[in-house]
C-alpha cells in the first residue's frame, strides 16, 4: 500500500518518526494527482515549487509534512481564490495570508493544490465549476456533492488524506456524504475563517473532509488552532425529529441510518428520544436570506448588469433574483434566527445530538441532479438543503459520518450537536465506527467495482 | 400581459425599476428558482412572530443569551 492510502494521523506519525520521507511522499501526491485527476477533476491547480517550499520551512507541527488541498475559497500568498467562477460579482479577489492557510502552514502541513468547488459554492451537488465539474469517485457520472465537490472527490478518491472545505449551508457535509468521507462543520467562528471574500459571514466555516473521525480531528484541530480531545462518549440521549428529515429521505438510506443509529446508541450505552423543534418550515427559508444578506451589497444594478457571461446561467439568475427579494423576509429571517437559535438551546437542554441522514439520498446524476424521495422526486439542492442549514442558521457544529451504501453509494448519518461541541461529536463519529468495525470509514469507491452491493445499506 | 403570474410580474417590474438587464434565460431561472423558494418564502411572510426580535450582535459561536 502506498503511503499515501495511509490516514492523515498514520503520514504524520510516520514522519514524526522518521518511518515516511516527507518529500517522497508529496512527490507520489502529485504524480497521483496528474495519474487520477483527469478522470475526477478534484484539483484545479497544483504549484509543486510552492508547495515543496512549505515543506521546507514546514515547522514541527501536528501535521508537519503531510500533503492536504484547500477548497478554491480562500486566497493563498501565491494565488487569490476563484471561487469556481470567472468572476465573484463586486468583489476583487487577491493573493493574500488567508486564515485556513496559516493553520495548515503552522500545523506543518503542505498545500499540494487547490480543490474545485461548485461555482461561488451556489449548489449541494458540485456539478458546475469554471473549471467543470469534479466527478464522484464511486461513480464518474454522479455528484460529488457541493459545494466542497473538490475536497471530497480527491480525498474520497485517494489524492490525498484530508482537505480544507467551507460550509455555509451544508457544503462539507454534503459533499462529505455523497462521497463516503467525514466531514466536519465546525462551531460558527472556532475555525480560521479570515481572508474569506465574505468578511463578516455568520453562517461559513472552515472544516475538515477526510476519511474517519479521528483524521477530522486532527485536521480540525489544526484550524481551530487547539487541540480537541478524544474523549469516550457514554450515556449520550440522542434526539430524532422524524419528520421530514427521516420520513422523508429515501428507504435505503433511511435503514442504513436506522442502523447506524441503533449501533450508536449501544455502542455508548446511549438513549434515541423523539424531539420536536418548532417552525421547522422556516428554518431553510431563513438560513437561504440570512446567508444570502451578507453578500447583498455587492448586488447593484452595475455589478449585476457587467456579470461575466462566463458565469453560468444559473447563477447569474440567482443573483439577479437575489436583489429583487423584499427586505421585509430578511428581516423576518433574522427573527426566525433568533427563535430557532432558543428553541434549539432548549432543546439541547435536554438531549446531547440530533440525528437525522446527512442528505436525504445518495448521489444523483451530474447531468440531471434530481432525486426520488417518498414526498416526490425534487431537486438535490432543495432535499439536501432541509437537512443540513439548520447547522449553520444557528452556529452549532455538524458532522456527516459514513454509514452505509444504497444503490451502491454512500449513505451518511448527520449528527448535531450544542454549540462547542465539536469534540463531542468526533468523539461519537468515532464510536459509531468502532460499533459498525469500521466498515463504512474503509470502504473505498473501488469495492464498488469488485463487490457488488445491494441497495438497504447492508454490504454482502 | 395575458397569463402572467403575480411574482412574474413583479419580477417584470423590479426589473425595470432597480435597472437590472436579464435575458430570457436569466429570467426563465429566475422563475424556476422562486418556483422553489416561494413556498417557504410564504410561510416566512405569514408566520406569527410578534413579540420575537433579532440577536443584537448574537455569538453564534454559543447558545443565545437568556
Amino acid at each position: 500500500m502506498s503511503a499515501l492510502d495511509l490516514p492523515l494521523r498514520e503520514q504524520a506519525a510516520q514522519i514524526a518518526s522518521g518511518e515516511l520521507d516527507s518529500g517522497e511522499l508529496l512527490d507520489a501526491c502529485l504524480a497521483r494527482i496528474e495519474e487520477r485527476n483527469p478522470d475526477l477533476n478534484a484539483v484545479i491547480a497544483t504549484f509543486p515549487d510552492r508547495s515543496r517550499e512549505m515543506l521546507e520551512k514546514a515547522p514541527d507541527g501536528p501535521l508537519r509534512g503531510v500533503p492536504v488541498l484547500i477548497k478554491d475559497e480562500w486566497p493563498l500568498p501565491w494565488r487569490a481564490e476563484t471561487v469556481g467562477a470567472a468572476s465573484v460579482p463586486g468583489v476583487t479577489l487577491e493573493p493574500g495570508e488567508s486564515g485556513p492557510y496559516r493553520a495548515l502552514r503552522d500545523a506543518g502541513a503542505v498545500i499540494a493544490g487547490i480543490a474545485n468547488m461548485h461555482e461561488l459554492g451556489s449548489s449541494s451537488t458540485g456539478n458546475t465549476s469554471l473549471y467543470g465539474a469534479a466527478h464522484n469517485p464511486w461513480d464518474l457520472e454522479r455528484c460529488p456533492g457541493g459545494s466542497s465537490s473538490g475536497p471530497a472527490a480527491a480525498v474520497s478518491g485517494g489524492l490525498v488524506s484530508g482537505a480544507v472545505g467551507a460550509d455555509g449551508l451544508g457544503s462539507i457535509r454534503y459533499p462529505a456524504a455523497y462521497c463516503g468521507l467525514t466531514g466536519l462543520k465546525p462551531t460558527f467562528g472556532r475555525s480560521a475563517m479570515d481572508g474569506h471574500h465574505i468578511v463578516n459571514t455568520e453562517t461559513i466555516v472552515s472544516g475538515p473532509l477526510c476519511r474517519d473521525a479521528a483524521d477530522a480531528r486532527l485536521l480540525a484541530s489544526a484550524l481551530f488552532g487547539e487541540d480537541l480531545p478524544a474523549g469516550q462518549p457514554s450515556g449520550l440521549r440522542i434526539g430524532v425529529m422524524r419528520d421530514p428529515f427521516w420520513t422523508d429521505s429515501a428507504p435505503g438510506v433511511r435503514e442504513a441510518c436506522e442502523t447506524a443509529l441503533e449501533s450508536l446508541r449501544a455502542e455508548i450505552d446511549g438513549e434515541v428520544v423523539e424531539v420536536e423543534l418548532p417552525d421547522l418550515d422556516l428554518i431553510l427559508p431563513a438560513a437561504l436570506l440570512v446567508a444570502q444578506a451578507e453578500e447583498a451589497a455587492h448586488l447593484v444594478p452595475e455589478v449585476l448588469n457587467g456579470l461575466s457571461p462566463e458565469l453560468g446561467l444559473v447563477n447569474r439568475g440567482v443573483l439577479k433574483l437575489r436583489a429583487l427579494l423584499p427586505l421585509s423576509l430578511t428581516a423576518r429571517a433574522f427573527r426566525v434566527r433568533a427563535k430557532v437559535r432558543r428553541d434549539l438551546a432548549a432543546l439541547f437542554d435536554g438531549i446531547d445530538l440530533l440525528a437525522w441522514p446527512a442528505v436525504p439520498a445518495v448521489a444523483p446524476s451530474l447531468a440531471e441532479p434530481m432525486i426520488e424521495l417518498p414526498s416526490g422526486v425534487e431537486s438535490a439542492d432543495a432535499g439536501n438543503a432541509r437537512q443540513g442549514v439548520l447547522a449553520n442558521l444557528t452556529g452549532v457544529p455538524g458532522v456527516s459520518v459514513p454509514v452505509g451504501l444504497d444503490d451502491g453509494m454512500p449513505a451518511a448519518l448527520q449528527l448535531l450537536g450544542a454549540w462547542g461541541s465539536d469534540a463531542l461529536l468526533l468523539d461519537a463519529a468515532e464510536a459509531l465506527e468502532r460499533a459498525t468495525d469500521r466498515e463504512f470509514v474503509d470502504l473505498r469507491p473501488s469495492d464498488r467495482k469488485t463487490a457488488p452491493l445491494r441497495s438497504g445499506g447492508q454490504s454482502p | 400581459m395575458e397569463g402572467e403570474s403575480a411574482f412574474q410580474s413583479y419580477l417584470n417590474g423590479a426589473l425595470e425599476i432597480f435597472g437590472i438587464k436579464a435575458d430570457e434565460d436569466e429570467r426563465a431561472v429566475m422563475m424556476g428558482v422562486w418556483s422553489l423558494y416561494e413556498p417557504g418564502m410564504e410561510a416566512l411572510r405569514d408566520a406569527d412572530l410578534d413579540g420575537i426580535e433579532p440577536e443584537l450582535h448574537p455569538d453564534l459561536s454559543k447558545p443565545p443569551a437568556q
